[in-house]
């Protein structure tokens, strides 16, 4: 684990800074998306719901454009997706309990499934490992931005 | 998807506070889920782009002011018109306005109508 500005940030993961999503390459072919543990600072720890456009399942999302809408009674904003890829799910989990966002947003909660439009060539427009996380921490710093 | 358009028409104004922070949160919220959304602000809706007044207008005692919510769908994407003909009810110019606003007259809210998927009215 390792924690920049109080944020909770995984090496292994592949990082959409400006957005603060992330991405998780699995088995399959697939990939795991969420919001960052800075994204859940941003959104709070109060949220209303997830939402998923029903018929954007099965579609592809550019990368940056919404997959998700996550709201509080005082917040909404998108979950971009983190590169181009089509929606294969969403995570049935939030609709009951929305706050795994903020609990556990690298674990339990996940935001969505999808697959993507060509990995190894987008993977290298995002931030990982330890050169990742130091220009994540640049743009925290930047920003003025911590989770304590 | 830039065929999916919504509009919502905003007519309340200083006088029904708690009218005026949903349509705002609504248009925040139509942007993050990628819909193009254009407010049209006329009769008393116009007054909260004067400048200074969204701050005075609290739609929940000792909450966020309206300026903030305007400020977080200026921030999403939301396009803000208003209409020509309220600026005059008003004694409104456009030096009056707060930055980011289109003035259009009431042709233009009607095309924006039939361009939309969905039209709102607050």
């Amino acid at each position: 684990m390792t924690e920049v500005r109080g944020c909770n940030l995984p090496e292994d993961l592949y990082y959409l800074i400006d957005k603060h999503v992330w991405a998780k390459p699995m088995e399959d072919g697939t990939l795991r998306v969420g919001m960052t543990a800075v994204a859940a600072k941003l959104a709070g720890s109060n949220l209303a719901g997830v939402t998923f456009k029903a018929k954007n399942i099965g579609q592809e999302i550019a990368q940056g454009k919404s997959l998700a809408t996550v709201e509080s009674s005082k917040f909404v904003g998108p979950v971009p997706a983190p590169v181009t890829g089509v929606l294969i799910r969403g995570n049935e989990k939030l609709a009951a309990d929305p706050n795994f966002v903020s609990r556990d947003p690298y674990g339990e909660g996940w935001i969505a499934e999808i697959k993507p439009a060509n990995w190894d060539a987008d993977k290298g427009s995002l931030a990982t490992g330890a050169d990742g996380i130091a220009a994540y921490q640049a743009k925290l710093e930047a920003d003025n931005i911590s989770c304590s | 998807m830039a065929d999916d358009k919504i509009l919502i028409v905003m007519t309340s104004g200083p006088d029904t506070p708690r009218r005026c922070a949903t349509p705002f949160f609504f248009a925040t919220l139509a942007a993050a889920m990628e819909y193009e959304v254009t407010m049209f602000f006329t009769i008393d809706g116009t007054l909260l782009l004067k400048k200074g007044m969204a701050d005075t207008v609290f739609p929940k005692a000792g909450g966020k002011p309206v300026s903030g919510f305007i400020q977080d769908a200026l921030d999403a994407g939301v396009k803000f018109t208003a209409c020509t003909a309220s600026m005059e009810l008003h004694d409104m110019t456009t030096e009056d306005l707060i930055d980011g606003i289109k003035m259009v007259g009431g042709a233009y809210m009607w095309q924006l109508a039939e361009d939309a998927k969905t039209t709102m009215t607050f």
